[in-house]
């Protein structure tokens, strides 16, 4: 449908506030659009907030989902406390109820909670929780730890709102009682509103697997079998036990701890994989053994999934690291009712039994469907189809789109998904959700606002408001506050301070700016608790936020010292001097913008550079398709069909037409890139020809100035070099073998043998090729097909069958495609006797024959993975790393998966690591969307606090430049002197840090406030 | 070892093996210019000076057992504007080629067509000392050598500066051509040995026969062993010595805030140090503040900060010439303090300064798992 046409919303609903739904949102309100958040629960997170340390480096990223540019607009606070964009409003405990109208212009009731505590009063002083009697498991440590019956949902700030566990509440009304600001009220009633939406996100997410469902593993039964979810809990700070890994029983630390995989998921009910449970039960064995390397851990499992980027080189650590693996079924598991240990019976590849002994038991357990879907599901709601498994149902070239017009689904809501391939779905579906609803920020002219900070005076000399908070007497009970008046009069630059009973309510923030205006006061501190909800209200007082400054008296100074009033005191008046001087000394805000070209360039001739081109060119931009390849296609063109049945050729061909229809796309076959200068907003690309022929024209050195550019390179197939190969014509890989059934001429083949892992998961290249289990399933199952009678036998280490492709693995196995395991150790023998290829398998679950498996196949077909291309010239020409296998490596694997460190820069397909078509499509939208996104704005804004050089100094060594993290430092090679690019420079102040000669300085935060501030606290 | 030949010495003399050596660089248009030590006249010092007449080489005398500046600050001056359009080739000790490298991977000196060429070294005199030593030596570079040959380095005159007899990398790292002393009869032969493509270019273009190495290798193990017993010592002294904050700002007390020590440094490289700014000057009613909190106030504030803040800045880069404290006018111990963190601090990088061009430097780099545990247990 054309731009014009489509008929467009004043704002996006997304369903769901866990990582796939704040990126979703985050996406689209970067693109200028309003959104409504919403979640039934009181705080956004999902299951994320239970974990904190993830894959590859143990550390929590969420905040890496903030954006980049523009950021003083924004809340650059934890995720897991809150999101604050302008552009976005949240709506928790509330659920999706009804919708009418069509895409581009929905009606959604949606329906809230009733909320027992008004948000706008509770100042999150705690003095409920304190009172209230009724004390009940904790779901946030997962009932490993107590809680009240009005509580925060999660710890990690206390200034969040209190809520109230009607299942739990009692209604004494002790805590209406003593609610100093009146904020409770235990008859509420819950709300209903209309919305008016363009276009719907789902990003309901799963459900934990209920452990009662598989109740021979005795979890809920014996206290020392967790689930994997639990074990985050006690592994994390935040959790029950401050991070201590002790065992429920008695609160010991275990000294052997066993993993149990695929519980919940790839059994009689669930015919899917859960995706995820491999690597997360990597890394918590990891973290366990990284914090008590004494302790045994061992894994048992079916298949390691180790499917993903980087993944494989994971499983090879954590073997080093002594983690043991164990293949087997682990049919029960008892308790030893002496000490609380579980004693496991494991059943070995060759049914023995065995028994095992653990201190404590974790179960890996899988994602099942949200109930949600069967309501959104339901004809007079969204009317979505869902698939055999309950997720939602979406297509293959559809990865991200529903069955219903203008509703979209991203996250685990259309499978079970890890965090990288949610985040991938959600700017893919941001991207098509946009067409659907008009920007609110830019709307016509396609400029943003100037952002706020116009009022400030750059010659005003300081003058400064000092606002004390007693917090009730959260704060003055604890700190002399008469004291703390005097001290903050007494300072420089302070023309008025005063305390109120509570600084957050209305009345008080009202009167914050008049009596500045009164006092001539053109900066304020505000001293009161975190600085997040403080900052919050400091946005209402119209006022530039670098001349504000906030003091955390609660949670930081009275808190904390309640036994020692004095220090508290002492303590606070340090800090509120640190802040007047910070401010005193603070210079103007200088918000530089940046204008940018509003055209894009897509580098590659495969499926993803063709779908990131479209996506792009979806958004009205002009799209740059460069290649060395003499025509577009790429791999795909080798492809008739996928496991479920796509109609691939029809596909390439639609997009090969469109492509070719656009007058906005422009393409550049048989050229490559010479080199890149400039930045996000700014790319100056030349291409040079590769074609030797010098009637290439003007190709040979033609320019290109674009605003983003997008990674699509492709990969290539490896050219085996065992088995055989080559030397032996029966002897074909998958592609070939795909090809001869492409064209009917397989012959009269009766037997075929597959060897998987051939080339890849070894030394030389330590990683999974994700895809060729698929095509090894794809290619057994049409042999089948052809011959319901062929012998097909497919000799494998794990069978990568993730997520729902464990429906297409059960279903070949159904039509009697043979599945034997070999040792990587004792590889598959090939040899050639007389016209006959004899393979020879040591095989390792039912020993017979001397427990080789020999067979005569007419066809050997090895299943080799996509290997890069040699992309290190590329790669620096781009100023982007590689990955040790080659591939080129992202910002950050799981938050930021398609952009590149290098702002602007974006990254899809088998350029990125081998992934199937769906997922390479999705990857390429995705792309699409945030390079179109950066566009959108048409000029890239500075921050506030930006890196600067001071001439004079800069001896030019350019270590800033080196270790800039954002790109955001150039070389001035006529000067001789460093220069910033303000609109990439995220002020994180590493420049600042490495510069000895005291040339980089950073704007807002200046080496003589930092000395100023520490001359004052001391 | 890429190549290396042997240089044969007539009459005993190494420094008039070398002075033909150099000549005939330029004869063979090897080079077009030399930055090389050449004597005064006077004979009570050598001096750095750019040569593009052969005929001056004759004053050359590489080997003088004295450092008054260091030639990496030397070659930032010529090639920081802009690198040497000729082939230049440098002649300079060891721990001056380190701190080259330095200075090259911090982009203050131009390595392009510059043939870096150093000695194996035994050790130099301090400025005044070496005065000494060349009023009764002949040709100094060869006199010293005769001490070398009968072990006799230190004289009741002049003995080694502290940073010689405590260095452990006497012997040049990476250089394109080693002019190889050690475990050879430097009265009869030297060794050529070239450590880079350009260096082995140049050898062959001299046309000389390849010979072994010798047992050069064992001459430096027992050198660098003995040197490393007394660096040692020198440590243990100096930490006793500076133990606790009280004898730390004795030892420091001295400092006269001349930033000499600076100044010399040959690593040191900004434009204008901070410390000659007003970063440090404050208004009155500061200082006032601040003896008024303390009860007295030592001043100047930034005597110790200095040294700290150029021991944070130069600390993994510093190569352990020992020109800073040679140029202190009171005797502060400035380099036992930068040799004594450097050791501490340059391991943990596994980073030694000047050895490899391409090896980044220790701010530039970042591991997500080193420093897991920092700070004391």
């Amino acid at each position: 449908m054309s731009e014009t046409k489509r008929k467009k919303g004043k704002a996006v609903l997304v369903v769901g506030g866990g990582a796939a739904g704040i990126r979703a949102s985050l996406d689209l309100a970067e693109m200028g659009h309003k959104v409504y958040l919403c979640d039934r629960k009181p705080s956004l997170g999902g299951v994320l907030v239970h974990t904190d340390r993830w894959f590859p480096d143990n550390h929590c990223g969420m905040c890496k989902m903030l954006p980049i540019f523009s950021r003083d607009d924004k809340s650059q606070f934890c995720l897991r406390s809150g999101l604050v964009h302008p552009n976005i409003e949240l709506l928790p405990m509330t659920e999706f109820d009804s919708v009418t109208g069509e895409a581009g212009d929905f009606t959604v009731t949606v329906k809230s909670a009733p909320a027992g505590v008004n948000p706008e009063l509770c100042v999150g002083c705690g003095t409920c929780n304190s009172v209230c009697p009724v004390e009940v498991p904790d779901e946030f440590n997962e009932g490993l730890s107590q809680r009240k019956a009005i509580y925060l949902r999660t710890p990690w700030l206390p200034s969040n709102s209190y809520v109230i566990d009607w299942a739990a509440c009692t209604k004494c009304g002790e805590c209406v009682a003593h609610c100093p600001t009146k904020a409770i009220n235990l008859s509420p009633q819950g709300s209903s509103k209309k919305i008016s939406v363009g276009s719907i996100i789902l990003s309901t997410g799963i459900e934990q697997f209920n452990t009662e469902a598989a109740s021979q593993y005795g979890h809920g039964r014996y206290p020392n079998v967790l689930t994997s979810i639990e074990l985050e809990r006690l592994l994390s700070q935040s959790g029950p036990t401050e991070g201590v890994m002790l065992r429920p029983s008695d609160k010991k630390v275990p000294q052997s701890v066993a993993f149990l995989q695929c519980v919940g998921s790839r059994d009689m009910k669930r015919n899917y994989c859960s995706f995820a449970c491999c690597m997360y039960a990597l890394k918590e064995a990891m973290l366990i053994k990284k914090l008590y390397p004494q302790v045994e851990v061992e894994i048992f499992y079916m298949d390691m999934r180790v499917f993903g980027k980087g993944y494989h080189r994971y499983y090879e650590q954590a073997k080093a690291a002594g983690i043991k693996f164990t293949r087997c079924r682990v049919p029960l598991v008892k308790q030893d009712f002496q000490n609380g240990d579980l004693i496991i019976t494991t059943a070995g590849e060759d049914n023995s039994l065995k028994q095992r002994r653990f201190n404590m038991l974790v179960l890996s357990v899988g994602q099942v469907p949200s109930p949600l879907f069967q309501v959104l599901a339901d004809p007079g709601g969204l009317g979505i189809k869902l698939n055999q498994h309950g997720f939602c149902q979406t297509g293959e070239f559809t990865p991200v789109e529903t069955s219903t017009p203008g509703v979209f689904v991203c996250g685990s809501a259309s499978g079970p998904k890890n965090i990288t391939d949610s985040m991938i779905g959600a700017s893919a579906a941001a991207g098509k959700a946009s067409h659907y609803a008009i920007s609110v920020e830019w709307p016509e002219n396609g400029g943003p606002s100037n952002g706020a900070g116009t009022d400030f005076e750059i010659d005003a000399p300081a003058k400064t408001a000092v606002l004390l908070c007693d917090c009730g007497n959260q704060i003055s009970s604890i700190i002399d506050m008469e004291d703390l008046l005097d001290a903050s009069r007494a300072l420089p630059s302070v023309v008025y301070a005063e305390r109120a009973p509570y600084l957050c309510m209305e009345d008080a923030l009202a009167s914050i700016r008049p009596k500045m205006d009164h006092h001539g006061a053109n900066r304020v501190v505000l001293a009161s608790c975190a600085p997040f909800l403080t900052r919050r209200l400091g946005a209402s007082i119209d006022l530039d936020p670098s001349l504000i400054q906030v003091v955390n008296l609660r949670e930081e100074v009275a808190w904390p010292n309640q036994e020692n009033p004095v220090a508290a005191t002492d303590k606070a008046r340090a800090l509120i001097s640190m802040a007047v001087e910070r401010l005193r000394l603070q210079q103007p805000a200088v918000m530089l913008h940046i204008a940018m070209n509003q055209s894009a360039l897509v580098v590659g001739s495969g499926l993803a550079a063709m779908v990131a081109a479209r996506t792009i060119s979806d958004f009205g931009y002009e799209v740059h398709i460069v290649s060395r390849e003499p025509e577009l296609g790429g791999r795909a063109r080798n492809i008739r069909t996928t496991l479920s049945g796509s109609d691939v050729p029809a596909f390439l061909e639609d997009l090969r037409r469109t492509l070719a229809n656009n007058p906005d796309i422009h393409q550049y076959k048989g050229v490559e890139i010479a080199t890149v200068e400039g930045h996000a907003g700014n790319f100056h690309v030349i291409l040079t020809s590769t074609v030797a022929d010098p009637s290439g024209k003007d190709l040979a050195t033609s320019s290109l100035e674009v605003g983003s550019i997008v990674l699509a390179m492709g990969a290539d197939e490896l050219r085996p070099t065992e088995y055989l190969y080559g030397q032996n014509d029966k002897v074909i890989t998958q592609t070939e073998l795909e090809a001869r059934l492409n064209t009917g001429d397989l012959g009269d083949v009766k037997s075929v043998a597959m060897v998987q892992c051939v080339g890849s998961r070894d030394e030389d290249r330590p990683y999974c090729g994700r895809i060729c289990c698929a095509e090894a399933l794809l290619n057994a199952l049409r042999i089948k097909e052809a011959n319901p009678h062929a012998e097909v036998v497919i000799f494998y280490r794990d069978m990568m069958s993730y997520g729902l492709m464990e429906a297409d693995y059960k279903r070949a196995r159904e039509k009697g495609v043979l599945f034997v395991r070999y040792d990587p150790e004792r590889k598959p023998e090939v040899k050639a006797e007389g016209g006959k290829l004899r393979v020879t398998v040591r095989e390792t679950a039912l020993p017979r024959n001397d427990g080789n498996i020999v067979m005569e196949p007419d066809l050997l077909v090895l299943s080799v993975p996509l290997v890069p291309r040699d992309q290190t010239a590329l790669a620096a020409i781009l100023g982007l790393e590689l990955t040790e296998d080659g591939f080129f490596k992202e910002a950050e694997v799981k938050f930021r998966p398609v952009d590149c460190v290098r702002d602007g820069i974006f990254i899809c397909g088998l350029a990125h690591s081998p992934r199937g078509m769906a997922e390479s499509i999705t990857q390429a939208q995705a792309a699409g969307q945030r390079a179109a996104s950066i566009m959108a704005k048409g000029r890239l804004m500075s921050g506030r606090t930006v890196s600067e050089v001071k001439a004079r100094w800069c001896a030019g060594c350019q270590m800033c430049v080196d270790i800039c993290p954002y790109n955001a430092r150039v070389m001035d090679e006529s000067e001789g002197v460093v220069m910033v690019l303000e609109a990439l420079c995220q002020g994180c102040g590493t420049c600042v840090v490495s510069c000895p000669s005291g040339a980089a300085g950073l704007r807002g935060l200046s080496d003589k406030q930092i000395m100023s501030m520490v001359d004052a606290a001391l | 070892m890429a190549k290396t030949v042997g240089f044969s010495v007539s009459d005993g003399s190494v420094t008039a093996a070398l002075r033909q050596l150099f000549k005939q660089l330029f004869e063979k248009k090897l080079v077009d210019a030399m930055l090389v030590p050449l004597e005064l006249p006077s004979r009570e010092n050598v001096v750095q000076s750019l040569v593009m007449r052969p005929e001056a080489l004759d004053a050359a005398n590489p080997l003088a057992p004295v450092l008054p500046v260091s030639t990496a600050s030397i070659i930032s001056k010529i090639t920081k504007q802009a690198p040497s359009a000729q082939k230049m080739a440098v002649v300079a000790r060891p721990c001056e080629m380190r701190a080259i490298i330095e200075l090259a991977k911090l982009k203050q000196v131009s390595l392009d067509n510059i043939l870096r060429i150093s000695v194996d070294c035994y050790g130099t005199y301090s400025v005044p000392e070496y005065k000494e030593f060349a009023k009764s030596a002949g040709v100094t570079g060869d006199e010293f050598m005769k001490g070398v040959k009968s072990g006799e380095t230190d004289r009741p005159e002049a003995a080694l500066r502290e940073a010689c007899r405590v260095c452990e990398y006497p012997y040049p790292l990476n250089v394109d051509i080693t002019i190889g002393l050690f475990g050879t009869d430097f009265t009869k032969e030297i060794s050529l040995m070239a450590n880079s493509a350009a260096g082995e270019a140049v050898l062959n273009g001299l046309g000389l026969a390849e010979v072994s190495g010798g047992n050069r290798q064992a001459a430096i193990d027992k050198l660098v062993a003995e040197r490393t017993r007394q660096r040692d010592e020198v440590f243990a002294d100096t930490l006793a010595e500076s133990k606790g904050l009280e004898k730390l700002t004795s030892i420091f007390a001295p400092c006269i805030g001349c930033h000499n020590c600076r100044d010399v440094c040959p690593v040191c490289y900004c434009r204008e140090c901070v410390f000659d700014s007003d970063t440090f000057c404050f208004e009155a009613d500061r200082y006032l503040s601040w003896a008024s909190r303390k009860g007295a106030l030592r001043v100047p504030t930034d005597t110790l900060l200095f040294h700290l803040t150029r021991m944070n800045h130069m600390g993994t880069s510093c190569v352990g010439c020992g020109l800073c404290q040679e140029a202190c006018p009171n005797d502060v111990p400035v380099f036992r303090f930068f040799r004594l963190i450097g050791a501490q601090v340059q391991p943990l990088f596994e980073y030694v300064p000047g050895r490899d061009i391409e090896e980044p430097l220790p701010l530039t780099t970042f591991k997500e798992d080193e420093f897991e545990k920092v700070g004391f247990e």
